[in-house]
């Protein structure tokens, strides 16, 4: 099965949650540790070894903040 | 706390509920007629009054009516509907009774179009009808923010005895927005001097005639008095990215997300940029403003208006300290990109890049 390499550019989240509403293998959470600088919990993947690159999160991010290449 | 999908006008509505308010007057105008439209719904099955008023101005007497006898209520308009409150908002000032006023902004002047502008900012902040007062005015810059906002001003209405109003664009009323729906407000302040029936008290009289000399001079050092004591207690603002930058970005409402991410490009491009939000635009962060203007080396005024209207403002606050420029348009709300290009002239100019 196809692996998923997921790269955020965290400082653009505003932590609306779509991308973890959407994500098929629900792996997707808010990084509760840090604070991007427009002050919100920037989205992270919590089982990165479980994604199958499948790519929903980044066409449902608003912002453009997911990238999703496939190894 | 639930988390729901919400227009900002319904987030004000809803907020208002949760706020206490149990009665709502008012007369439909878009881009607000949204607010009318949920307490039409929602007041009959909570106990509440919802009246669609034959005129602004039998609305404004309404809401003086219902905030005499001490019950949390409100009204909502836009530009031209808020002119013609004016006079009762006046009244209302001089009563000292508390109360919100809701005006989401749409385009002047006359009957003007229904595309979002800020170029109420004047008639807001700068009391708007006749005779020596202000009000507290709150600009929000989200459905969110439409729903706290709007409770805040309950709150700081019934604490220092005077009209609030919300301002907001119609961009931001009929942006769709997750809101994180707050719980319902239980504890509320006393107000003896409420219009309740005088059993076993003095009568309370709520009156805005003075004809005495004396009496009117000390009613008015009073208010003065109650608007310093505001000016002291209620300033909000908030700063992104000011320690270090060079250039600044004054604006508020949904001109400050807009400009908050042209910030972080013109960053990405090497000029040290910031941004100054006013939350409340009266009382004015003039002392925000000016702190900053000490080290930075010029400010950006950014509004929906053409002419200019906060602009002021930041030139009383800055007092001639940094050069100030303009960027404005009326009618639709410029993207960031469009904003980081002028930033970039305006950098250049400064020379900053």
């Amino acid at each position: 099965m196809a692996r998923g390499i997921v790269t955020f550019s965290s400082d653009r989240c505003k932590a609306c949650g779509l991308c973890i509403l959407f994500c098929p293998k629900q792996i997707m959470g808010f990084d509760k540790t840090s604070i991007n600088i427009l002050g919100y919990h920037p989205v992270g993947l919590i089982k990165p070894e479980d994604c199958n690159g499948c790519g929903i999160c980044a066409m449902m991010c608003p912002d453009l903040v997911i990238e999703v290449g496939r190894e | 706390m639930q988390r729901v999908l919400m227009k900002g006008n319904e987030a004000i509505a809803e907020g208002a509920i949760r706020a206490g308010c149990r009665g709502f007057f008012g007369y439909p105008i878009t881009p607000s007629s949204e607010i009318a439209e949920y307490m039409a719904r929602k007041m009959p099955t909570i106990g509440g009054v919802f009246v669609q008023a034959e005129s602004e101005l039998a609305a404004i007497n309404m809401v003086y009516g219902g905030a005499a006898t001490g019950a949390r209520v409100m009204t909502a308009s836009s530009g031209p509907g808020i002119s013609l409150k004016q006079e009762g908002i006046s009244f209302l000032a001089e009563g000292e009774l508390p109360c919100l006023i809701v005006d989401i902004c749409r385009g002047g002047p006359g009957l003007g179009g229904i595309q979002p502008s800020q170029a109420d900012y004047f008639q807001a902040t700068r009391g708007g009808g006749h005779g020596d007062y202000y009000i507290i005015v709150l600009a929000p810059s989200s459905a969110q923010e439409m729903m706290d906002l709007t409770m805040l001003g309950f709150e700081l209405a019934d604490k220092h005895r005077t009209p609030v109003m919300l301002m907001a664009e119609g961009t931001l009323g009929n942006l769709i927005e997750p809101v994180l729906v707050r719980d319902e407000v239980t504890e509320f302040v006393d107000k003896p001097w409420a219009i309740t029936g005088c059993l076993g008290r003095q009568p309370n009289i709520v009156n805005t005639l003075h004809m005495p000399v004396e009496q009117l001079q000390t009613r008015n050092q009073h208010l003065t008095e109650k608007y310093q004591a505001i000016r002291s207690q209620e300033i909000r603002s908030e700063e992104f990215l000011t320690e270090d930058a060079d250039l600044i970005l004054v604006a508020y409402g949904i001109m400050a997300r807009i400009a908050k991410k042209a910030v972080m490009n013109a960053r990405s491009l090497g000029i040290k940029t910031g941004l100054i939000r006013p939350i409340t635009l009266w009382p004015y962060p003039y002392g925000v403003v000016n702190k900053i203007a000490q080290t930075c080396k010029a400010m950006v005024s950014i509004e929906i208006s053409t002419t200019g209207q906060m602009i002021e403002d930041i030139k009383l606050a800055t007092a001639g300290k940094v050069p100030i420029h303009y960027i404005g348009e009326i009618a639709r709300t410029p993207n960031p990109e469009e904003i980081t290009q002028q930033l970039l002239v305006i950098a250049a100019k400064e020379g900053l890049i």
